[in-house]
């Protein structure tokens, strides 16, 4: 019998990306659900890229606030879109780093020569969010269904406690900490020192930066208008240090706090999907490659009892990123750090340029350096777009692709890269490079 | 010459239903020369959100092909409460739907609707009538729909009566969509679509009316279909032609069977033993 021999990788190139406008929870997408955000953005990828009838090698998507019901959430939305029904589909589920690590895996499986195209996205809904009966009542219910008898049944029904009839409402809490996302980062900006002046500069930035891509039509071709929205509703084109600096603080204690509504992550509801192919695939259909995912690496730190701060497993996973393309932090165009928080970005920068946390904590001989503040988020980021949990990674890579597409024709001899860093719960960082 | 009533807004269904209770058609072969219309329909987003969660189809700004039917059906009310109306508007039977998208119809767009009755004629079993709905967008009809209602009485066994396609290409489509419709489907439909038609709402008032149960709305059962092939049709061009047979008794269990062409889909919707033929539904374009 002869032996299968393996086939070298090849590159997946990125072709293209499709979201809805993002909008602030309870907003204009109040009664969407997931299945219809995410088959609405699967139907526009479908229309910009003549996808209709095409059989794709997989969808991968996700969300993170998920309906029980929803359990082959991606698999409904691909039937329910004009994809080729024999399209095959799974749900991924990161946290906020979904959306990226569906891009990962299809465009893992397309260098491997598994599949030729498929489509990464992800979803999620604030609005629409999931309810679940308490546990007690849960439990209650359990016994009943496998009570046989009357007197059982009964018996089952003396379980319940009064309080036990309140539902559950999902809480953007960690579970091992109690704390929420927004508690947990109060305390590594009080540890590094992050100042509100700095925090309200990045976050008018995002907002002045996403304006301006939408003025020049940027999004034009990336952004499907949805339920009468052409753009994200939380964008504040005149955004200020000033306006932003007479917001109280929502997260950390007494006076230390710095952290506000503006320039934290609203709330919010989208879905977004990003094409990707083989070149050859692209050739084939005619379709021109924006920039390829070279590499990718996660990471996860143990903030469970306070050794690292919940946010900064990216602070982890790029030096990681760097040391296997034999790289530096500074090798890159572009820089897309989602901003969870504006502090988030601000914190990760400075422990990148700090000798003893390089030295101590990432085991790193120099530190990684500083970064030119004018290549990071240009188009704007989550602070401005708003952040519907899984939707932000493919938000990311389809501007990040773009983007390096943009200055790759400005300069086609050069190699231009970018770097994608996600802070995501459970104390998980997903980072990729792209390369145009 | 032609009457107009211009509506500013929905008319009252509540009252029409009220008043047409006690009416039993004017006793003529004429029918009233008078077209309801409301212009600048803007599409409600929460009731379009209901329609299409209750009917399966995505909700998005593309409003699903049977929607329209819903701003057209009380303007059908007011056109079949006319004092001069021949058939009467309490057991009129909704036996045929014809519905046309030349273009897709979007949730911004300001709609005139546009409804008037035509084709009295007889039926083998009484006497039908359409009412057509017409949907423009500016200066264009973008959606047409032809609801034929049949009022029972003295028979014409000579008259034609249109018949459904041949079933023939269902033979050996042994699966599909299979839905439970609960007691209850009659009731949310109408707090969706307005057609509070008691035979709907529940058994206890369905029976004087010779129903057994209630049963659901020919429109919702039909919607439900459409939203099965929905992702497989395209979005104008095509033409969605249903044949109501016998009514869904609440509850059910029903099944749609569909046979794919080229450009036609035919399907039977049909109690899901097998034993009982619901409504026929082609799609060509």
């Amino acid at each position: 019998m002869p032996q299968t021999s393996p086939r070298p990788p090849r590159r997946a190139a990125i072709l293209g990306g499709n979201r809805i406008p993002f909008a602030r929870a309870q907003g204009a997408y109040a009664k969407a659900s997931n299945q219809d955000l995410l088959t609405a953005t699967l139907d526009g990828l479908v229309a910009r890229f003549g996808l209709a009838g095409e059989r794709m090698g997989e969808v991968a998507a996700g969300a993170v606030l998920k309906h029980s019901r929803d359990f082959n959430l991606t698999r409904e939305c691909v039937l329910g879109s004009r994809l080729d029904p024999h399209t095959p589909a799974y749900d991924v589920q990161q946290a906020c780093g979904t959306g990226l690590e569906a891009a990962i895996l299809v465009s893992n499986k397309i260098a491997l020569g598994q599949i030729e195209c498929g489509v990464a996205g992800g979803t999620d809904t604030a609005s629409d969010a999931p309810i679940a009966v308490s546990e007690g009542l849960r439990e209650t219910l359990l016994e009943l269904n496998r009570a046989k008898s009357l007197p059982d049944r009964l018996k089952a029904l003396t379980g319940l406690r009064p309080g036990d009839v309140l539902p559950a409402i999902p809480q953007n809490v960690e579970p091992r900490t109690g704390l929420s996302m927004g508690e947990h980062m109060a305390l590594t900006t009080t540890e590094w020192g992050i100042t509100r002046q700095e925090q309200d500069e990045l976050a008018a930035a995002s907002h002045q930066h996403l304006a301006a891509a939408y003025e020049r039509g940027f999004f034009d071709d990336l952004v499907t208008p949805y339920l009468g929205l052409t753009r994200d509703d939380n964008l504040r084109a005149d955004s200020t240090v000033e306006k932003l600096a007479t917001l109280k603080t929502v997260f950390g204690k007494g006076d230390g706090a710095t952290m506000t509504a503006g320039n934290s992550t609203p709330l919010t509801d989208g879905a977004s999907a990003v094409l990707l192919a083989s070149d050859e695939w692209a050739t084939a259909h005619g379709l021109t490659p924006l920039a390829w995912l070279v590499d990718a690496e996660t990471a996860a730190v143990d903030y469970v009892h306070g050794a690292e701060g919940l946010l900064m497993a990216p602070a982890y996973a790029v030096p990681r990123l760097l040391a296997r393309n034999g790289l530096t932090l500074q090798d890159f165009d572009l820089y897309e750090i989602h901003e969870a928080f504006a502090a988030t970005v601000l914190t990760v920068l400075k422990a990148w340029d700090d000798p003893t946390y390089c030295r101590e904590r990432l085991g790193l001989d120099a530190p990684l350096g500083s970064i030119d503040r004018g290549r990071i988020n240009v188009t704007g980021s989550s602070l401005a777009t708003g952040h519907p949990f899984a939707a932000t990674g493919g938000r990311i890579v389809a501007t990040l692709a773009k983007l390096l597409h943009e200055q790759k024709q400005q300069d086609p001899e050069r190699t231009v890269r970018g770097l994608i860093s996600i802070c995501a719960a459970g104390g998980q960082g997903v980072t990729a490079i792209l390369e145009a | 010459m032609t009457r107009e009533i211009i509506l500013d807004g929905p008319p009252d269904l509540r009252r029409i239903y009220a008043t047409a209770a006690l009416k039993r058609g004017a006793d003529q072969d004429r029918l009233p020369d008078v077209r309801v219309l409301r212009r600048g329909v803007r599409v409600d987003r929460d009731n379009l959100a209901r329609y299409a969660h209750a009917c399966r189809f995505t909700f998005s700004d593309r409003l699903p092909l049977p929607y329209p039917h819903l701003l057209g059906f009380p303007l059908q009310m007011v056109v079949m409460s006319q004092r001069d109306f021949p058939l009467p508007l309490v057991g009129a039977v909704h036996i045929e739907n014809v519905i046309t998208v030349d273009r897709p119809v979007s949730l911004g767009d300001p709609l005139d609707v546009t409804v008037w009755s035509e084709r009295l004629r007889p039926h083998p079993k009484g006497r039908q009538v359409d009412l057509v709905t017409q949907v423009s967008v500016g200066a264009q009809v973008a959606w047409r729909g032809v609801s034929t209602y049949l009022a029972r009485g003295d028979e014409h066994h000579d008259a034609e009566a249109s018949e459904p396609p041949s079933l023939a290409p269902l033979e050996g489509v042994a699966a599909g969509p299979t839905w439970r419709f609960g007691e209850d489907t009659g009731r949310r439909f109408a707090g969706i679509g307005g057609d509070w038609n008691p035979i709907h709402v529940h058994a206890v008032l369905a029976r004087p009316l010779g129903f057994p149960t209630a049963i659901a709305h020919g429109m919702y059962s039909y919607s439900r279909c459409v939203a099965a092939l929905a992702p497989r049709l395209p979005e104008s061009g095509v033409t969605s032609h249903v044949w109501f047979r016998k009514p869904v008794r609440l509850p059910s269990t029903v099944r749609l069977r569909t046979a794919f062409d080229e450009r036609r889909t035919l399907s039977l919707l049909e109690g899901v033993k097998g034993d009982l033929d619901h409504a026929v539904v082609e799609h060509t374009w």
